[in-house]
């Protein structure tokens, strides 16, 4: 706490000194009459001056929530005196805001403990310290003001908002687990896939009773079975493009989110990798663990600036697996990243890439150059998904608005009527 | 300021001999008081306050004679206006507040001017009462005794900061 005499207190010991000084100088009763309940004023504060004690309980309600909902603060404020004006600032971080009015100004008796419930809106995901209060106490003469901090330490995760998809993008090739997606090869399974002669170790169950008749020879039934996929997230976090209340990092975070649910719940196996100024893995995995793993990861998800080069060789092996699908989310900002992307593309990786799109976060300016270096910008960016195009990597450009369900079923066409082109 | 205003507007009303005195003053008074609102500076408020304080002093500079009925009003308005232009000029942040705050504040505000008020008619009831010759020597005595209480309540206010 820290305490200090405001400029009040100085201007009515000299208002009093003057006067005091000008009755004698002049003779006159009067100015000292003027000057004595300025005297007085100040005498009395300093008389009474305490220090003020501030305590304040909180509690919050949830420790997780998902964006856009709310949660609610419960403090219990008591001083050690009675306080006039007690100013309160609960110190929210950016992505929260307060539903009731913050700051407060309160007035609190002799031991009266006064209870608060502020409700609070979590306008973006993240992990976030709530409960600080920043205080302010003035004296009853206004000659003294005090100041403190509260420290209540309640952490609170905010989860991404989920982006809903009817259909999930399947990846080229499954793995050897049991799962829900059809596999392209042959097996024990449900899902009709061919018939042909029966041969020495066939199941009864499998013959075709109806090819068996038509062609009077035995023929079974052949299935696919149904097998799980791997799945990772990469996450580019070298560079966002970002406005006030949103930027690429938040679109791809809230879209990787959703990914990792939908795909954990059809028991495939999804890991992340975030590549960017802290490289951050999670290797896959399937389950509900993985799911909290996977959003905690990202809510750590942060852009930092770093000019060290980068390629994949500093990601583990493991959290890239043969036969995964790669969900790249990229705005294509920084060259380490596009130069990795590529790079795993010619590994062989089945890739597809969502460009998130940056045009909306960045003006086209003003002047003819400006303009100018904006089209030219474009330009480049149009040649770089070409090139990616040309590899036979899906990429997709996500602009702002759009639904997250638009934006897999293009990478659904273009895998659907892609060619590779051989010189 | 309107309170201000009419403070400094009572001396300068006056038939005196210097009124362009009382009038520079409670112009200059109201003006720089204005100004202290306006940069939300103590200290100018207070050198605006010091003006009207100033500018009432030339009522009696001028006249000379029998004491003053009005300064007991006169202590309280200028104790208004201190307390409602430090109101005004408090560091704040936008904020809600609840009624009892600015109810505590206007009842702590009419007792200062009241105490103001009262305590200006005993100081000059006391004044009219008081029997002695003065001269020189008590006259340095009471300049010393002024400066010295000056010097002790500033030191106080240093080593009663709290850190």
């Amino acid at each position: 706490m820290t305490g200090v005499a405001t400029g009040k207190l100085r201007v009515y010991i000299v208002l009093a000194g003057l006067g005091l000084l000008g009755a004698l100088a002049f003779g006159r009763p009067e100015l000292a009459a003027l000057a004595a309940p300025f005297a007085l004023f100040a005498a009395l504060g300093l008389a009474f001056m305490s220090p003020v004690e501030i305590r304040a309980l909180s509690e919050l309600d949830l420790e997780r929530q998902l964006e856009e909902r709310h949660v609610n603060l419960l403090m219990e404020v008591a001083a050690n005196r009675a306080v006039e004006h007690l100013e309160l600032v609960l110190d929210l971080d950016e992505g929260l805001v307060a539903e009731a009015p913050n700051p407060i100004l309160i007035h609190l008796s002799p031991g009266e403990r006064r209870e608060l419930e502020v409700p609070i809106r979590c306008a973006r995901w993240g992990t976030y310290e709530v409960g600080n209060v920043v205080w302010r106490v003035r004296d009853p003469f206004g000659l003294f003001a005090y100041e403190g901090t509260l420290a209540s330490r309640h952490w609170l995760k905010v989860y991404p908002h989920g982006e809903t998809l009817q259909r999930l993008l399947r990846p080229l090739e499954t793995q050897a687990f049991s799962g829900n997606q059809v596999a392209r090869n042959r097996g024990e399974g449900i899902e009709f896939a061919d018939l042909r002669p029966f041969t020495y170790g066939d199941r009864v169950r499998r013959v075709n009773w109806r090819a068996t008749a038509r062609r009077n020879e035995p023929w079974v039934n052949e299935t696919h079975p149904e097998r799980n996929s791997d799945i990772v997230i990469f996450l580019d976090t070298f560079a966002e493009a970002r406005r006030a209340d949103l930027g690429t990092l938040d679109i791809a975070v809230r879209a990787a989110a959703s990914l990792a649910a939908l795909y954990l719940r059809e028991k495939d196996r999804v890991g992340l990798v975030s590549f960017g100024g802290v490289l951050n893995w999670l290797t896959v995995t399937s389950g509900t663990t993985q799911l909290y793993r996977i959003v905690d990861s990202l809510l750590d998800a942060e852009i930092l600036l770093s000019y060290a080069w980068k390629d994949l060789d500093v990601i583990p092996p493991r959290t890239l697996p043969p036969r995964a699908l790669v969900f790249a989310f990229s705005p294509l900002l920084d060259d380490r990243a596009v130069g990795s992307l590529l790079d795993l593309r010619a590994r062989g990786f089945d890739l597809a890439v969502i460009e998130l799109s940056p045009y909306s976060f960045v003006p086209e300016g003003d002047s003819e150059l400006e303009q100018l270096a904006y089209r030219l910008w474009r330009l480049q960016r149009d040649a770089l998904r070409t090139k990616y195009a040309s590899l036979g990597v899906p990429i997709v450009e996500w602009r702002e608005g759009v639904p997250m369900e638009a934006v897999v079923e293009e990478v659904r066409a273009f895998r659907r009527h892609a060619r590779v082109v051989r010189a | 300021m309107l309170a201000a205003a009419a403070l400094a507007a009572y001396p300068a009303s006056q038939s005196l001999d210097l009124q362009w005195a009382a009038l520079v003053f409670a112009a200059a008074g109201v003006l720089v008081f204005a100004a202290g609102l306006v940069f939300r500076s103590a200290g100018v408020l207070g050198l605006g306050l010091a003006a009207i304080g100033a500018d009432y002093a030339i009522l009696f500079v001028a006249e000379g004679g029998a004491l003053d009925r009005y300064t007991p009003i006169y202590a309280a308005g200028l104790m208004l206006v201190a307390e409602l232009g430090f109101w005004s000029i408090e560091s704040r942040i936008p904020a809600w507040s609840e009624p009892a705050v600015a109810e505590w504040r206007l009842a702590r505000i009419a007792g200062a001017c009241i105490g103001a008020g009262v305590l200006a008619a005993l100081a000059l009831v006391a004044a009219a009462t008081a029997s002695g010759t003065g001269g020189l020597a008590l006259e340095s005595l009471g300049v010393v005794a002024v400066l010295g209480s000056l010097v002790l309540i500033t030191v106080l206010v240093g080593r009663r900061s709290v850190g």
